[in-house]
């Protein structure tokens, strides 16, 4: 019972690392997809070099570059800490293309309309563009959550005391190697499986709906 | 300065080759598997659907670490008397979780061949297998390419998790070396500019390999009317 306690204290953490990745993700995904939206060709031309760079980097990668290569300028990030920022960062990359495809779906004549009213290029981004173009984005960051409550555990690499670092000093300590890794693996499956499915109702729904309107 | 560098890229250049040998080897599995999971999730049986839906959703839940994990810690104590290495379990930990992920892909290839194909087969007296090696597969093959390319830029980024179950690939020749030279930031930076060398220009072909389906499927328009339509669609909506 012991070892259920202590893994469900380490799922704590994790969950932890996947919210604060995810809001991080959403928060400089919509800002790297906005400039994208709005900014200039330079501004493009960078927000596409980052983004491609980002996504092309293994995020253990990323980990150990926040990690161990800040710790070297003598800053000591908690290894939770730079889990967040490692994952948040990476994910940020995919979820700006997520917010782009979304934008693409508002044609271009809202764009045209907003201006004609006299709307500044962000007030037309912001008022008349982003509102319609959200709903499109929403399933593909609730699927980027349930990636990243499974990326989480990569944060075990660095030391952060989540479920598989947990996990692995359980089956140190207690030898029990096989029920450990496989509460983890059952606790893994009976959440995601179920939230992966919420999701795909809801995609369906958001499908739907923008095809009867 | 130079020197060490040159040392050190020495080093992790033989970690990349064992992360390529690792990406090859999870990429045939991978392929296999994923085939194999796509043509249950079409066929005529329920069971034989629903064993394949399982097998999608269980891997995709579990997180690699965990697999790799389990495969090494569990699996690894009996699998080491028949000579299956970390390196072996790495690769098949990688492929099962991948696999997942590529069924669902190629599944929705052996879909979009329309309908009336499988019966105009049954109708030359075709079975169910007839139709799908001789009319099925051929078609949906060429889409496979760019989905197969990036299946190998998913791996190559995955495998860095192999390092941490004790397979000598790059990462964990870097690791290595950082405990040595304690220069964390200068070693995994050059970790990071390797990872981009290889997947950046291989991002660029699958980039490629899209368009140039995307363009002979479009050129074959007027025979798919179904594979056309919803991409169309979506760019409506």
């Amino acid at each position: 019972m012991d070892i259920v306690l202590i893994l469900l204290e380490g799922a704590v953490v994790t969950l932890k690392i996947a919210v604060g990745s995810w809001i991080l993700s959403i928060v400089l995904g919509l800002l790297l997809g906005a400039i994208h939206d709005l900014g200039s060709g330079v501004a493009r031309g960078i927000v596409h070099a980052v983004v491609t760079v980002l996504r092309s980097m293994p995020q253990l990668v990323v980990l150990y570059l926040l990690y161990f290569g800040i710790g070297a300028f003598g800053l000591n990030v908690p290894p939770t800490i730079a889990a967040v920022l490692a994952l948040g960062v990476t994910d940020a990359a995919f979820t700006s293309e997520y917010y782009r495809a979304a934008l693409m779906t508002v044609s271009p004549s809202q764009r045209e309309a907003g201006a004609s009213i006299g709307l500044s290029p962000f007030g037309v981004f912001r008022r008349v563009v982003l509102p319609q173009a959200l709903p499109f984005a929403v399933p593909p960051i609730l699927n980027s959550f349930i990636s990243l409550l499974k990326v989480a555990t990569l944060a075990a690499a660095v030391g952060s005391p989540e479920i598989l670092y947990r996990a692995q000093s359980l089956m140190q300590v207690t030898g029990e190697i096989t029920i450990v890794i496989t509460i983890v693996i059952a606790l893994y499956i009976g959440i995601t499986v179920p939230l992966s499915r919420a999701v795909g109702v809801l995609e369906r729904r958001i499908g739907a709906s923008s095809r009867s309107t | 300065m130079i020197e060490e560098l040159v040392r050190w890229t020495g080093i992790l250049a033989g970690g990349l080759w064992v992360t390529l040998q690792l990406v090859a080897l999870a990429g045939v599995i991978t392929v296999v598997l994923a085939v194999g999971i796509a043509i249950m999730s079409i066929s005529q049986r329920a069971l034989v659907r629903m064993v394949a839906q399982v097998y999608v959703d269980v891997f995709r839940s579990i997180p690699l670490l965990a697999l790799l994990i389990f495969l090494y810690y569990v699996l690894g104590r009996y699998v080491a008397a028949i000579g299956l290495s970390a390196f072996a379990l790495a690769a098949i930990g990688l492929a099962l979780n991948e696999a997942a992920y590529v069924a669902e892909v190629y599944r929705a290839g052996l879909k979009s061949i329309p309908e009336q194909q499988w019966e105009a087969g049954a109708s030359l007296g075709l079975g169910w297998g007839g139709v799908l090696r001789l009319i099925i597969l051929p078609q949906a093959l060429p889409p496979a390419i760019p989905v197969t390319l990036n299946m190998l830029i998913g791996l190559i980024k995955n495998s860095a998790l192999a390092s941490l179950i004790a397979v000598d690939e790059v990462s964990m020749k870097a690791t290595i070396l950082v405990s040595e030279t304690f220069l964390p930031l200068e070693v995994f930076l050059l970790l990071a500019v390797m990872y981009l060398a290889i997947i950046i220009p291989l991002t660029m072909v699958t980039g490629r390999a899209e368009a140039l389906v995307a363009r002979r499927l479009g050129l074959a328009g007027p025979l798919r009317p179904e594979a056309s339509r919803p991409a169309a669609a979506q760019r409506e909506a």
